[in-house]
């Protein structure tokens, strides 16, 4: 006999997972509205923004979507302390994760806004309707519905990429498994739960996006 | 405490290659995994596909972090010993074919079903309706987003780093903590993965744009 | 407890019932399926091999040499002992917060990795004699005012998780403090370089380097969390391993040899090696 399991020292800790747990849907769902924002913004200066802007923005993408997670993360936390920008481990996972998220938000729903056809927008000024109304009642809703499946998945990724945040000494879900290891050594058991309840946060954030896609995207039905 | 020398930097680019032999195994085990998944996920028959269905949303939703983990630690409590090379191929392999598999079952479902209906009515059956009517055309539509998950899986690689296999985090890591400038450091690892990352991205996303106007 | 399963149908139903079982009870403890026996000294010289379990990331006592394979204290004494033995010696890059887990599931036969002896870790592993010792500290600079335990409510420290100094500082610390764990020495050592924290626990090791390279911060200990001893460590049920390793550390402090791999790493001599701690 080799390996003992034991789940006592896992369940002893219980209401530090809870904690941890909590920690990561506040980090990511935070993340998540915010990034969103970014996404927004960075699409519309993307498809309708001065050229040096969209460069910018082409710039900001291109880095972000091809360097992993880590070493974004590690630059914002060790790096920005040397231009004087000191950010709290939670603060900082919290900009890394919106700035990951942001990068690939952009090109999600960019590509939901050129899914619009210019006929609709032209039909909208044709009806008299203001450049805000037209972005939200023609471009917005049906370009989110376009992009709704691609952003929630990548919403989910985010949630899940928080676990990486735990190597700058975050207090999310890993950082408390972590911490529960380092002092129980009981590394398969706390880990195993853990992946455990991260498979549960994902469940819980499939239902609500697809709440949210069931109540307020759903097209009208035709009548 | 040494200062930093060529022969570290040599060391961190030379375990690039230990991050491309990675991403290379995990992608060829990923491909077969997720073949299989996508059959399973797109055929006929209920249970293979609610497996399949139950595969993809458990590695969809857990993070890759705690896959690897347990990749490297439940064959050791069964008293398989794997090393951390065999752990990471097989943490992102498994990783790999749950999201390839997704990727292709789209892929799949993209080919109209009257083209099934078709060649059934040329006497043609499964494996042959497969290999000779869909996935060739299934194939097109799969490239642009394989290659963009290829893009995922090669950076994934990074935290193949935490169980202790060198790829090129990992060493910059070791490297770091014997020199001392994580800048430096850092920077070349993160411009490496760049280098490598972005000419891929960039290609997908042209193909993707060609498939669009082909679309049209 | 050492039941001992064949690789079968039954053995993983019962592992996998078992399993769910531990979950919702709690603790069972359960027998694993396993392939290899424990590791003995006659087991390892007739296989003709032994796996030792090594730092690389923590210079001088486990780190790279300048071709990056693993160099140090603990890879001295580990390669005096694949000598003793007459076994080859393959050394296996371990983490601090993994050396726990690589030695129970079998990735090594034991640990030479400054693996510090307290009476949490003695409930999960068997102890060597001491073979090494350091001091831990709690580091800041000059002007940051710290002089006991009680100075660090509200400040950030930092300390490299499941490491001695990480347990050391929670005993001491008031509840006010701020721990924060990092993954590594280096990790934490970059958060003071950076700012992140206000102070770290360490060695003099890292001290040393913080002096060398960021002489400007002025980073000096403030008080000592603990004088740590280091054994090497083994799987519960190889006492026979361990008897033996006791038995070689005995032979290399009198033959002065262990001395000697001192004074290749830190240019001095070493201290009398502390007595085993006892809980």
């Amino acid at each position: 006999m080799n390996y003992v399991f034991e789940f006592s020292a896992v369940f002893e800790a219980w209401d530090e997972l809870l904690a941890g747990l909590i920690r990561t849907v506040w980090l990511s769902g935070a993340a998540m509205a915010i990034g969103l924002v970014v996404a927004i913004l960075g699409a519309l200066g993307k498809t309708g923004g001065p050229r040096p802007l969209r460069w910018l923005i082409d710039a900001y993408i291109e880095l972000i979507r091809n360097t992993p997670f880590l070493i974004q993360l590690f630059v914002i936390f060790f790096g920005l302390p040397a231009i004087g920008l000191r950010l709290e481990a939670d603060q900082a996972s919290l900009l890394a994760l919106v700035v990951n998220v942001g990068a690939y938000g952009i090109e999600i729903i960019r590509a939901g806004i050129e899914s619009i056809h210019h006929g609709q927008i032209e039909a909208g000024r044709a009806l008299g309707l203001k450049n805000l109304q037209i972005f939200r009642l023609i471009v917005l809703k049906p370009a989110l519905q376009a992009i709704y499946p691609s952003l929630t998945s990548q919403f989910i990724l985010l949630m899940l990429n928080s676990s990486v945040c735990s190597a700058i000494a975050a207090s999310e879900l890993t950082g408390a498994a972590n911490d529960i290891q380092a002092r129980t050594f009981r590394s398969f058991e706390v880990y195993f739960v853990v992946t455990a309840l991260y498979l549960v946060l994902s469940v819980m954030f499939w239902g609500i996006f697809a709440w949210i896609e069931r109540s307020f995207l759903r097209q009208p039905a035709p009548r | 405490m040494r200062t930093l020398g060529s022969g570290d930097i040599l060391f961190i680019l030379l375990a690039l290659r230990w991050t491309l032999l990675l991403s290379l195994a995990a992608f060829v085990g990923g491909s077969l995994g997720g073949l299989l998944v996508a059959l399973m996920r797109s055929g006929t028959i209920k249970a293979l596909r609610w497996i399949a269905f139950g595969y993809i949303k458990l590695f969809q939703g857990t993070p890759l972090l705690m896959q690897l983990f347990l990749a490297f630690f439940i064959p050791g409590i069964f008293g398989f010993n794997v090393d951390p090379w065999g752990a990471a191929a097989l943490g992102l392999s498994l990783h790999a074919s749950a999201f390839l598999g997704e990727i292709w079952r789209g892929a799949i479902e993209t080919v109209p079903k009257g083209q099934w209906e078709a060649s059934a009515a040329l006497g043609l059956r499964y494996w042959r309706q497969m290999r000779l009517i869909v996935l060739p055309q299934a194939l097109r539509v799969a490239i642009p987003p394989t290659v963009g998950f290829l893009v995922q899986l090669i950076k994934a690689t990074s935290l193949a780093s935490i169980i202790g296999f060198v790829e090129i985090t990992r060493a910059a890591q070791v490297i770091n903590n014997a020199v001392f400038q994580p800048f430096t450091i850092f920077g070349l690892v993160g411009l490496a993965y760049f280098v490598i990352c972005w000419p891929l991205s960039a290609y997908s996303k042209r193909m993707e744009q060609r498939l669009a106007l082909a679309r049209r | 407890m050492t039941h001992r399963f064949t690789l079968t149908r039954r053995g993983i139903a019962a592992l996998a019932l078992g399993t769910t079982l531990g979950a919702t009870l709690g603790a069972v403890p359960l027998p694993g399926l396993t392939r290899s026996a424990a590791a003995t000294p006659e087991e390892i010289k007739s296989r003709g091999r032994i796996m030792v379990g090594v730092l690389t990331d923590y210079p001088p006592f486990g780190g790279t040499d300048s071709n990056q394979n693993p160099a140090g204290y603990d890879v001295d004494v580990a390669r005096l002992l694949a000598k003793e033995l007459g076994v080859e010696l393959q050394l296996v890059p371990v983490t601090g917060p993994n050396r726990i887990p690589f030695l129970l599931t079998n990735k090594v036969d034991m640990l030479v990795a400054t693996f510090g002896i307290t009476e949490e870790r003695s409930k999960q592993v068997l102890f060597s004699n001491p073979y090494s010792a350091f001091t831990t500290y709690i580091l800041a600079p000059k002007s940051t005012a710290i002089k006991g335990p009680d100075d660090l409510k509200g400040v950030r420290v930092g300390v490299a998780r499941a490491s001695t100094q990480d347990s050391a500082l929670v005993a001491v610390a008031p509840k006010e403090t701020r721990i924060m764990r990092f993954d590594d020495d280096a990790t934490t050592t970059q958060s003071i370089i950076s700012g992140q924290v206000q102070a770290i626990g360490a060695s003099s090791t890292v001290l040393a380097q913080l002096t060398q390279n960021y002489a400007s911060l002025q980073i000096e200990p403030k008080f000592t969390l603990r004088a740590q001893a280091n054994g090497m460590a083994f799987r519960k049920q190889d006492a026979a391993l361990r008897d033996w390793s006791n038995g070689f550390i005995a032979k290399l402090v009198e033959s002065g040899e262990l001395n000697r791999i001192h004074e290749t790493w830190f240019k001095a001599k070493m201290d009398p090696l502390p007595p085993m701690p006892q809980f």
